[in-house]
């Protein structure tokens, strides 16, 4: 493995900037100290040939080498392009401030990079610094945008040869930050070294159409053409909302119609359309409960109404625009009085944060989290609850968009103080919670080997948290829940905890908040929750 | 795109080996694909029905079924569905039924 890493080793041609060697990631806890396979895949010669992985062995987008030095310049000059365009107040209006920001005010004094878990996990490989791509980005800017002179380029340290190898790595290294903005957080002067993160992927997807799979093509463009990025259409989501109210029946023993449509409602919640068809419990739970409280609510079945997912807000503007356009039409056509999102972090800061830039005239709908509702629900006393039915050690997991982003952070604790007898935090949480490892489109980027960097070093600070959090019951007999009220963090702790063998080894579940409410509500018959793997 | 030779013939793969093109599906690429999944020998009424249970409900509704709503429709239960198909329903059945990778947060 490389630790000294000289600028020249990104931009040679051939060879892997680094590689990761298993001994060097940061311990895990026992029984996961000791692992027999490589953590990475290798990929196959076949493969090889198609997709460059000469980062560091691993691939989110997977660049074809070029097959002439005019198809290389025409790549190179693409992509200068695209830089120019991220400092043209009319193309970047909505991030050109804290980017210049960032880039002229960073005095590398690396406090953020022992706050980032993925260099931390990764044994600290100087290419995951959150320091590298603002690096790189300064360097591109100084010789190819502001074309320094030479001279001024040597004294500054800041020269790069500019070639299709170095911009291939650049590509797969802005997929290699979550965008959790730990480092952001900690920055003495406010940069936002994710931001840059960002930008870069914006050039890629904006300007070069090159982005991973599963947030372009199969992500946003499906959702917008569809109606959700699950591919599921009106009709499938009919289908599944029949089969949903059959399952709160059969657990429950009430009849509950779910509201579709309805004009006029109070609330159209939008959940991430991952949980109808991964975990339906989800949106049960979240109809049990607004059921049982008498709110006058709502979803919808237009285009992206009925998904809550935003992938433009990590990695392109354009397609961020459009869908949260599409949503707020869903809700105008309705006439609620209000959005409220169900649990899913990116789209809370999607839908409420980030959707404020784009949003005009009678688009602009009052845009909620649905935590407080819930908080307000579950305080209230409307609902009777039994805490002792959860009394098994429950850990929060904290989104980084709701609390870090959003300062959402008392809501879903107070709820879980008050129904879950054997709560315990994590260390750190709340706002400086650490990400999931599948945040910024990491825990559905299914291909090739990424998930197997994701499992290993992205989430790895986040699996050590969550062992840390259950040491007084570490075994598989004392079943232990990781309440997680995000979809994207959910399918990443199910392909985590499936990749280190967690619910044979040590009995830890995942799930999201309101199923613990629901499980908790003391006239039911039966518990809620169904401790099986899935 | 790469290319996986199935039962003698070649079939549009992704990364991951599910089937590119949905129309080029028959139950001899099913047949053949078992193998590949480390399914011993000829596929069998059970694995068939769950087969067929899929791509019926795919050229429904466009998706692959929910889980819950295949171990429901068929009376398998999902440990039924890992002795049939040693890597799930998703990776193991969908794939032989021909159906793409599951898409968004699921």
């Amino acid at each position: 493995m490389k630790k000294n890493f000289h600028i020249d080793d990104f931009t040679h041609p051939g060879g892997q900037v680094t590689e990761l060697d298993p001994a060097e990631l940061s311990p895990l806890p026992p029984p996961y100290d000791k692992r027999e396979k490589p953590p990475i895949r290798k990929l196959t010669d076949e493969q090889s040939t198609r997709m460059d992985a000469s980062l560091d062995g691993v691939v989110a987008i997977g660049l074809t080498p070029p097959k002439s030095p005019e198809e290389e310049k025409a790549f190179i000059d693409k992509f200068l392009a695209g830089i120019e365009k991220l400092f043209s107040t009319d193309d970047n209006w909505t991030f050109l401030q804290p980017l210049v920001h960032t880039l002229e005010y960073c005095v590398k004094c690396q406090i953020c990079s022992d706050a980032c878990p993925v260099y931390v996990s990764s044994g600290r490989q100087d290419i995951y610094r959150p320091t590298m791509r603002p690096e790189l980005f300064r360097r591109i800017v100084s010789t190819y945008i502001k074309k320094e002179h030479p001279l001024l380029r040597k004294i500054k340290d800041s020269d790069i040869d500019l070639n299709w190898q170095t911009l291939a790595r650049l590509g797969e290294l802005a997929y290699r930050c979550t965008l959790c903005r730990r480092c952001a957080q900690v920055c003495p002067l406010s940069c936002d070294n994710a931001l840059i993160s960002r930008e870069i992927r914006k050039v890629f997807s904006q300007q070069m159409g090159i982005a991973p799979k599963e947030i372009h093509e199969k992500g946003s463009v499906q959702q917008l053409r569809v109606g959700s990025s699950t591919g599921m259409t009106p009709a499938a989501l009919r289908n599944i909302l029949e089969f949903a109210e059959e399952e709160i029946e059969e657990k429950t023993g009430r009849k509950i119609k779910i509201p579709v449509d309805k004009k006029g409602a109070d609330i159209l919640l939008i959940h991430n359309a991952g949980e109808f068809i991964a975990w339906p419990e989800n949106l049960e739970a979240f109809a049990i409960i607004l059921d049982a409280a008498g709110v006058d609510w709502t979803l919808s079945t237009e285009i992206a109404g009925y998904d809550s997912v935003n992938y433009g807000v990590w990695y392109d503007d354009f397609q961020f625009a459009r869908v949260a356009i599409r949503q707020s039409q869903a809700a105008r056509a309705l006439g609620v009085r209000k959005i409220s999102l169900g649990e899913c972090g990116h789209a809370h800061k999607a839908g409420i944060v980030v959707a404020d830039r784009v949003l005009v005239g009678d688009l602009i709908i009052p845009r909620e989290s649905s935590l407080p509702l819930l908080e307000e629900i579950v305080l209230s006393g409307r609902i009777k609850f039994d805490p002792s039915r959860n009394h098994f050690p429950v850990t929060l997991h904290d989104p980084c968009n709701m609390v870090r982003l959003m300062g959402i952070v008392e809501p879903q604790r107070r709820i879980l103080r008050k129904i879950c007898p054997q709560f315990r935090e994590m260390t750190p949480h709340g706002v400086e919670n650490y990400c999931c490892g599948g945040g910024s489109g990491f825990a559905i980027t299914q291909s090739t080997n990424f998930p197997d960097w994701r499992n290993s070093v992205s989430g790895r600070m986040k699996m050590k948290q969550i062992l840390e959090a259950f040491q007084d019951a570490p075994g598989p007999e004392v079943k232990k829940y990781v309440c997680a009220p995000c979809s994207n963090c959910k399918g990443q702790f199910r392909d985590m905890f499936e990749y280190y063998d967690v619910w044979e080894k040590s009995g830890i579940l995942y799930g999201g908040l309101v199923e613990l409410i629901v499980n908790a509500m003391a006239d039911l018959k039966k518990p809620f929750i169904q401790w099986e793997w899935h | 795109m790469p290319q996986l030779e199935v039962g003698g013939k070649s079939y549009e793969v992704d990364e991951d080996g599910f089937l590119q093109e949905l129309d080029k599906w028959g139950r001899d690429f099913a047949q053949g694909y078992a193998t590949i999944e480390g399914i011993e020998g000829e596929l069998t009424e059970e694995h068939w029905k769950l087969i067929d249970y899929i791509r019926e409900y795919y050229a429904q509704f466009g998706i692959a079924p929910m889980i819950r709503k295949m171990c429901k429709d068929t009376g398998f239960d999902l440990k039924k569905i890992y002795t049939l198909f040693p890597s799930g329903p998703a990776k193991g059945a969908c794939k032989l039924a021909g159906l793409s990778k599951p898409t968004g947060c699921v």
